[in-house]
């Protein structure tokens, strides 16, 4: 909320710099954005009165004007607005003026002298609003009673300082210039003098000659006031109402609403003005709406209303919402004559709701759904009703409608001292918490430990003992808080085993020299395209947004694959040719019943890319990987459609898919912007995590010696080299201590689709030497197994 | 036959002196001490001496041998060490060219910071817990004292599933499910990803990491949420590092407080990175309102706490002095490079 500095201080006595009572306000818990000075634009421009006027001699547009600028003589000023006339008050720029167009000097303009500018508002950047007519052409018209010379920041309401205080939710009463003044005061400790309200009545009859309020929703409109004015002169404010307004970032429109929207403002309630000659029936009717009741808000918009939402209404339709916006018919308009003003308290859940589902959110709005205090509805009305009689401009009818039928009693705490001082840590004694307090309005005794303290009804964020805490707290200082060790239970510290596994996994990943990256957990359902998933693919079944920031992240993430294409293209386009990245995060999976939550997986995902890379990199991270928890996984050529058909693997445990690798498709690769090979693993870190073999110690170191042998076969280029590898140590027992590729040749005299691959074959037993015969009979064991599962045939 | 002994020895002494490798040294010891060698062969001449002869004329044969042998092997050495050091020299290589393409990989430089932060709060005793991210309402609202429709809900731009599931908004739905699953003393940290609708720019991000901590016991006071966050502050930032508490308000948390640190950057002197304040907000914390304590099955009368949640992203920026957000989510090798 912003407030000028000089309207506050119309309540409360700021002796310093608005820095340092920002800092206070701070310090003790009111949230300060910004300072900002208003007015620093320009100097050195006076309130000037135009003596007299004549054209200029040389020049078709051109005036000459002696101008009044509070320093005895007139000074002459060359002018060439058309509004210009005598007996006129401008804003006068004086010799050496700086505005936001430049220096001013003296000179001559077609051989008059001219001693400095006469402004338009453009030229001193006042914007238009603030001032009647002084976003017209031609310069400003000053039509307030001031003394040439007097500077025009004075008349304008510049050069003040603005406060944007940001007020949080539990202090919807410091939404006001009252609240604010009031909470000054306990901050610095002076008075708080509020205007003392009186009103005027000088219409005829009362109230109930002219309207009628009938309240049907009690729960909704706790509170419902309403006074009328009779004899409105519309016209604008003057210029002090006008220049708090401004200041506030509210645009001031006519006498009537100035007064509802400075009254919110001062008060924090939210008021509303009726033309009451248009309020048919006289007759103003708060109610739910009719299910699909129509109505036109005063922006022109129509919606479509549900019995969930409160209305103003006549005795047949809805006119406005309540406390959110007024209809079109009651606005007021340059010829209102009579006036009703509403101050009321509408719940304020229902207010948020209704604002919601309309998406309307108004200045209103915004009070009512953070909380507007019942019991100061009246206060405010009378506020406005006296403001009226201020500016002159109708009379106040006697009597008033009051609709007030439950008040709030008034709320009591009783709290202990000591634990108060427990609970905060600092020792603050009974009568310094009850001086705070009170200072705060919250009317407190002490005795001994027992503080009693009654709650102003304004402060409806006041509930218990932790709230009186936090006020003693706060106004005492924060910065007594003191810095101690907890005098609490020991206990040991513990990482969860699942992050202790997530570590693990990345730290191994790290060594391999891969780098880790973060990505959104939300994505673009059109990236499952991209990846060519069929439309039965579970992938494809994912936990969606309800209101998503764009399409791009909207739906939960069931597979890392496209983020990670992403990232790999993002850094292609960088102009980085080689990559290898990991990303460890959560994958989605939607619940089968509704209104239960999504099962939420860990995955991996890896890549990599550039000139060293080819798919057994790849692999190599994985068995790796798998290596560093004691799994070995069975390879078989597999894998989703958007790996390459002939460069894709699936890894198993027991028959159960942990892993999948390969090169990415090219058609893939190229809807994702990719234009070389690049390859991707992905593991299910859920079913790693449990097949952690655990490690119980070593086995003893050999004694015996071990014997190599080496073997070529040939067989069909289709066969596995690893599935022979496995039928090697299938067949070879337990006396193989391990099976080597060492080498694959292909060759004219092998024939074609031939290659002959080569073994080193170790074998070694704990507890003896092997013997020839022993070696020889593994040997022959491997060749049959390999001759009859594959039909290789020893390389001659 | 003295002459020749005499001719021989001063021969091979020469050859050995000219002899450039180890090849050719074994050569010349052949020739002259090998079996068919010419001293060998002049030994066995000697049966043609007169036997007085004999002794005297087989000592100078067996001296002359001694003395070829000896130089023999001196100059073996010296032809070695000479080839060894030819051979070094020959194999030197440049040492300053690049090695072959290897990375040096490293973690996310949020995870770096998220580590090092768990790793201080488990040495003081705090067990780390983790809860989902898709969250019921229940927990990540109502639970801490933030009804529907309740304006503090506005300070968190929420993404819906549905009417009772959210992304949830804190790590504060993981202290609900704590405190409402265990019986206190309870001190945990949770730390994990967070969504809030949000667009990004320098200092938002729709996606970031919080760490939430939450300590039950009894006799918990405020000055020991300061004492435990300074400890903090000093472990993660360096010694004369403090913090700085400020009121502020969240609804399950009663008194709360926004807490500043003393800026790195200007160890608190005041600087453009703090605005010349000496300090930068980092976290919410505060006493754990009773409400929810009560909310959560837990007495209030007994036990007190305090609660506190800080940014991951933010600590990162801070620790490793990064001028974006958004740098921690486009994962541009350039950036991620830097953290090895």
């Amino acid at each position: 909320m912003k407030v000028p500095m000089k309207w506050l201080k119309e309540y409360v006595d700021i002796n310093m710099s608005a820095e340092e009572y920002a800092g206070k306000m701070v310090m003790t818990g009111t949230a300060v954005e910004g300072v900002e000075k208003t007015g620093t634009q320009f100097d050195k421009v006076v309130v000037g009165y135009v003596v007299s006027c004549v054209d200029h001699p040389n020049s078709d547009h051109l005036h000459i004007c002696m101008v009044d600028v509070g320093e005895g003589e007139p000074i002459q000023i060359v002018c060439g607005a058309p509004n210009v006339h005598a007996g006129m008050r401008v804003a006068a720029a004086l010799d050496g003026a700086h505005l936001p167009g430049g220096k001013i000097k003296k000179g001559k303009m077609r051989g008059e002298v001219s001693m400095g500018m006469l402004c338009s508002g453009p030229e001193l950047d006042v914007p238009a609003g603030l001032y009647p007519h002084i976003g017209d052409a031609g310069i400003i018209e000053i039509f307030e009673d001031v003394k040439p010379g007097t500077d025009v920041k004075e008349v304008f309401g510049l050069g003040d300082d603005i406060i944007d205080f940001e007020i949080l939710a539990n202090r919807p009463d410091c939404l006001s210039v009252w609240g604010l003044a009031r909470e000054s005061s306990a901050v610095l400790e002076e008075h708080f003098v509020m205007p003392e309200i009186a009103v005027e009545e000088t219409g005829k009859g009362t109230f109930d000659d002219y309207a009628k309020v009938e309240v049907h929703d009690e729960t909704l409109c706790p509170r419902y006031c309403a006074r009328v004015i009779t004899d409105v002169k519309i016209g604008p404010s003057p210029m002090w109402m006008r220049k708090y307004l401004y200041g506030a970032g509210i645009r001031p429109i006519n006498n009537i609403v100035d007064i509802t929207n400075f009254v919110m403002l001062e008060t924090g309630h939210p008021m509303h003005a009726f033309d009451l000659s248009k309020v048919k029936d006289q007759t103003i009717v708060v109610r739910r709406a009719k299910p699909g009741e129509h109505l036109t808000t005063l922006d022109g918009k129509e919606h479509v209303l549900d019995e969930t939402m409160l209305v103003i209404a006549d005795r047949e339709n809805a006119t406005g919402l309540a406390g959110i916006m007024g209809g079109e018919e009651s606005e007021i308009v340059d010829d209102t004559a009579s006036v009703l003003f509403e101050c009321a308290a509408f719940e304020r859940a229902n207010n948020r709701v209704t604002a919601r589902k309309l998406g309307i959110r108004t200045e209103s709005s915004g009070r009512f759904e953070k909380g507007v205090c019942p019991a100061t509805a009246m206060e405010a009305l009378e506020r406005a009703c006296m403001l009226v009689n201020i500016l002159e401009c109708g009379k106040v009818v006697p009597g008033c409608c009051d609709n007030y039928p439950n008040p709030k009693p008034p709320v009591e705490i009783e709290a202990s001292v000591r634990r108060i001082c427990r609970r905060i840590g600092v020792d603050v004694p009974g009568e310094a918490m009850e001086d705070i307090l009170n200072r705060l309005y919250i009317d407190t005794t002490v005795a001994g430990d027992a503080l009693h303290c009654e709650i102003p009804a304004f402060r409806q964020d006041m509930e218990s003992e932790a709230d009186v805490s936090e006020e003693v707290l706060r106004m005492y200082g924060y910065d007594h808080i003191p810095s101690t060790l907890m005098n609490a239970t020991t206990m040991a510290g513990q990482h969860d085993a699942k992050s202790v596994f997530n570590y693990r996994v990345k730290d191994a990943l790290v060594s391999m020299g891969l780098y880790e990256i973060l990505n959104y957990s939300f994505v673009s359902p059109r990236w499952l395209d991209k990846l060519g998933l069929a439309g039965d693919d579970p992938r494809r079944n994912v936990v969606k947004l309800r209101n998503p920031l764009g399409e791009d992240t909207s739906v939960m993430r069931t597979t890392l694959v496209p983020s990670m294409l992403n990232t790999v293209a993002a850094n292609l386009n960088r102009g980085i040719p080689e990559g290898r990245l990991f990303e460890l995060s959560k994958v989605f999976v939607p619940a089968e019943k509704p209104g239960e939550l999504p099962t939420e997986k860990s995955a991996l995902c890896i890549s990599a890319c550039g000139e060293y890379v080819d798919f057994y990199t790849m692999k190599n991270i994985v068995v790796w990987l798998l290596a560093k928890f004691g799994v070995t996984a069975a390879i078989s050529a597999d894998g989703d459609g958007y790996y390459h058909p002939g460069r894709k693997a699936v890894m198993t445990v027991d028959g159960e898919k942990l892993a999948t690798l390969g090169e990415i498709h090219p058609d893939v690769a190229e809807a994702f912007d990719i234009n070389r090979r690049v390859y991707v693993a992905e593991v299910d870190l859920d079913m790693l995590m449990p097949l952690e073999k655990d490690f119980y110690g070593v086995k003893p170191l050999p004694k015996f010696p071990a014997v190599s042998r080496d073997i070529a076969v040939v067989v069909d280029e289709r066969i596995g080299v690893g599935t022979m590898v496995d039928a090697i140590r299938a067949a070879a027992g337990k006396l193989l201590e391990d099976a080597k590729l060492f080498d694959i040749y292909r060759g004219e005299k092998l024939g074609s689709e031939r290659k002959s691959v080569a073994f080193a074959i170790t074998l070694r037993a704990a507890d003896r030497t092997l013997t020839d015969e022993e070696i020889n009979a593994v040997m022959e064991k491997v060749l049959k197994a390999l001759n009859t599962q594959f039909g290789a045939e020893l390389r001659a | 036959m003295e002459k020749m002994l005499r001719e021989i020895r001063e021969r091979v002494m020469r050859n050995i002196e000219e002899a450039e490798a180890s090849g050719s040294l074994e050569q010349i010891r052949v020739a002259a001490l090998g079996k068919k060698g010419e001293l060998t062969a002049l030994l066995r001449g000697m049966g043609k001496l007169p036997p007085e002869e004999r002794p005297k004329m087989g000592q100078m044969v067996n001296e002359v041998r001694a003395a070829l042998e000896s130089r023999l092997e001196e100059r073996a050495k010296a032809l070695a060490e000479r080839e060894k050091a030819a051979r070094l020299a020959a194999e030197t290589i440049d040492v300053t060219l690049p090695g072959p393409d290897r990375s040096a990989g490293s973690l996310h430089p949020m995870n770096i910071a998220l580590r090092k932060m768990v790793e201080v709060f488990v040495g003081m005793g705090y067990q780390v817990v983790e809860g989902p991210e898709v969250e019921f309402d229940h927990y990540n609202f109502e639970l801490l004292n933030i009804p529907k429709n309740h304006p503090a809900r506005d300070a968190q731009d929420t993404f819906y599933v549905d009417d009772n599931i959210v992304l949830r908004t804190h790590t504060s739905p993981v202290q609900a499910r704590i405190m409402t699953t265990r019986k206190p003393p309870i001190r945990v940290i949770c730390p994990g990803r967070v969504y809030r609708a949000d667009e990004a720019d320098a200092t938002h991000s729709p996606v970031f990491h919080q760490m939430e901590g939450l300590v039950i016991d009894e006799n918990i006071t405020m000055g020991d949420l300061k004492g435990t966050l300074d400890e903090f502050a000093r472990q993660m930032f360096g010694e004369g590092i403090r913090t700085r508490f400020r009121p502020s308000f969240f609804p399950f948390t009663e008194p709360s407080a926004e807490v500043d640190l003393t800026c790195a950057n200007c160890r608190g002197e005041g600087c453009r990175m703090c605005k010349g304040t000496g300090w930068i907000e980092v976290l919410g914390a505060g006493m754990v309102n009773p409400k929810v304590l009560e909310m959560c099955g837990i007495d209030s009368t007994k036990y007190s706490g305090f609660a506190f949640g800080m940014g991951v992203e933010r600590m990162t920026l801070l620790k490793y002095n990064i001028p974006n957000l958004r740098y921690l989510y486009e994962n541009d090798l350039r950036f991620l490079t830097q953290y090895r």
